[in-house]
């Protein structure tokens, strides 16, 4: 019976879940212990079937290497031997994030044991209560034990909507106010942290004290939380392994219902591994109002144009294809404070292209075509053209100014008088002379 | 002629004036001042216009005005030189010569202004 159940579940997955690719590459180490290993297997045959390639290593084992010479050698990187104390030599914190900086993605189990990775999570803004007292919640009632806690999941920029409630274990986290943090999962509002796994209870209520009343409780606590870095590599922090365990992907959340927990680690494995939510700028270029091909200078009052194009990653087709629904997009012109801010607005009929035309400033000096666009759950967007612009040339300042007209008529007449008199000048002279020289005749 | 003491005292000082001018003055002489009064008026229009409107193209201000202002001062110059009274104050400079100068330094005086005016 649970052979055939396991069957459904995988045909289940295997329908609901198209292939899909990641944009970074396939390769992932598992750092599992061995012996626990088969208690994944729906979620490792899930990733298997997406196009990932796993290689599977016991956290003491000496290969294969997390990083090797300064270059990972995995694109993503899974830990679930959350319990274990001491890890290998190069699996450090440090060597984490170092392998983070160049571009790998992690997704890192927590549980209610202190091992060498649970200061990880607090560099990433997450604060875990004391060891030993994992989430643990009463109600609903169920036959589960109490640390087995049923957390419906709400709709975000990671997770699709129609999930069914996911079945969780393990430990919850305080999410500091770090802008480059993406909730996932929260809390159920009546669950808390308590010390039923061998905590101890002051040390509870001196954290809590410490951090304000109501610090393990409630919905603002975090289950599975993400975190973008500025090199737009993710890593994401789940606070039990059992949430990807064949167990409780096959546990019944209400009569004849299954659990979402697949559906749940797919999104999660989706969001981490830089399927979903992948944008990048593929050109941008600049010119005048009234050409095409960019200038080597500007001059202080044109009318500029720039323009963006930026694709998203799409998982199915494993393509990145022109994406024209961001609606915020803002480009600054920048010379140490932006001068300009304006929207960046697609333009319609065009796929992709973002355009904004303005005014250059009246400043003059080197400035720079910027675009930082950081919305949570999607890749960073960072763009900087440098551009210099000039003050006008001397024969470059606009001319015959129709508020000049009284000045160029009083000077044009001034030398118009000037000729006449003259010219009446030097004839009433020649008949003075004339009549002079007739007088002295 | 009935006596002009009903008038006021001082358009009885400013007709003397004018009457002592139109009488006195030689026909040459006039005619340098009507060229004066006329670069006087297009110099307090375009002066006006600069104060009470607008300033803006203000290098075309200071080249239209300067151009009368110039102007009004060679003919000046001109008008003292040519004048017969002042013979024995400008023994070696002839009317003709007076007449060169004058010319030559509105020319050099328009180049100026048309360069500064845009």
């Amino acid at each position: 019976m649970l052979r055939l159940r396991s069957l459904l579940f995988l045909a289940v997955s295997l329908l609901t879940c198209l292939y899909a690719r990641s944009s970074t590459g396939d390769s992932v180490l598992v750092i599992v212990e061995p012996n626990k290993q088969d208690n994944y297997s729906l979620f490792f045959d899930g990733l298997k079937e997406q196009g990932y390639e796993l290689t599977f290593r016991a956290p003491k084992a000496e290969g294969p290497l997390v990083v090797e010479y300064d270059v990972p050698s995995f694109s993503h990187v899974i830990i679930l031997a959350s319990e274990t104390k001491n890890f290998a030599k190069d699996v450090t914190p440090q060597s984490l994030v170092q392998v983070l900086g160049k571009k790998t993605n992690l997704i890192i189990a927590l549980s209610s044991k202190q091992t060498s990775l649970s200061s990880l999570a607090a560099e990433f803004s997450l604060i875990l209560p004391p060891p030993g007292t994992p989430l643990v919640s009463y109600f609903p009632e169920r036959e589960e034990p109490p640390q087995v806690v049923p957390v419906s999941v709400q709709a975000n920029s990671v997770v699709s909507s129609n999930i069914k409630p996911v079945w969780f274990s393990g430990v919850p986290h305080s999410i500091g106010n770090n802008p480059m943090v993406v909730p996932i999962l929260r809390a159920p509002a009546e669950s808390f942290a308590s010390e039923t796994d061998g905590g101890s209870p002051d040390a509870l209520v001196d954290a809590a004290e410490r951090g304000g009343e109501g610090l393990w409780a409630g919905s603002q606590l975090g289950l599975v939380t993400g975190f973008q870095t500025l090199d737009n590599s993710r890593v994401t922090f789940v606070g039990g392994a059992d949430l990807f365990s064949d167990e409780f992907a096959q546990k019944e959340i209400s009569k004849d219902i299954p659990s979402g927990n697949v559906a749940f680690a797919r999104d999660v494995v989706a969001w981490t591994f830089q399927e979903t939510n992948i944008l990048r700028i593929e050109s941008t270029t600049h010119h005048h109002v009234n050409q095409t091909e960019p200038s080597e200078q500007y001059t202080t009052n044109d009318e500029l144009v720039y323009t963006a194009y930026i694709s998203k990653y799409e998982p199915k087709t494993s393509i990145w294809a022109p994406c024209s629904d961001i609606k915020d997009l803002q480009l600054e012109f920048t010379m140490l404070d932006p001068h300009i801010r304006t929207a960046l607005l697609p333009v319609s009929g065009n796929p992709g292209k973002y355009s904004a035309t303005f005014r250059a400033p009246y400043r003059h000096g080197v400035f720079k075509f910027v675009i930082d666009y950081k919305r949570r759950g999607f890749t960073y967007l960072k763009s900087s053209t440098t551009v210099p612009v000039v003050p006008p040339r001397h024969d470059g300042y606009p001319r015959f100014l129709s508020a000049a007209w009284p000045y160029y008529t009083g000077a044009i007449s001034t030398s118009i008088g000037f000729f006449l008199f003259s010219a009446l000048w030097l004839a009433g002279d020649s008949r003075e002379k004339k009549a002079k020289g007739h007088k002295a005749e | 002629m009935a006596p002009k003491s009903s008038t006021p005292a001082s358009a009885n000082v400013a007709r003397t004036l004018w009457k002592a001018y139109s009488d006195d003055t030689p026909d040459r002489l006039k005619f340098i001042d009507a060229f004066l009064f006329f670069l006087m008026l297009s110099g307090i229009a375009q002066f006006l216009y600069c104060v009470l409107v607008t300033n803006y193209p203000f290098n075309a201000f200071l080249a239209g005005f300067a151009s009368t202002v110039g102007q009004f001062v060679l003919t000046a110059s001109m008008r003292s030189q040519v004048n017969p009274e002042n013979k024995n104050e400008f023994k070696d400079v002839s009317p003709e010569r007076a007449f060169g100068d004058f010319a030559l330094g509105s020319i050099i005086l328009h180049f100026f202004v048309y360069n500064f005016l845009g």
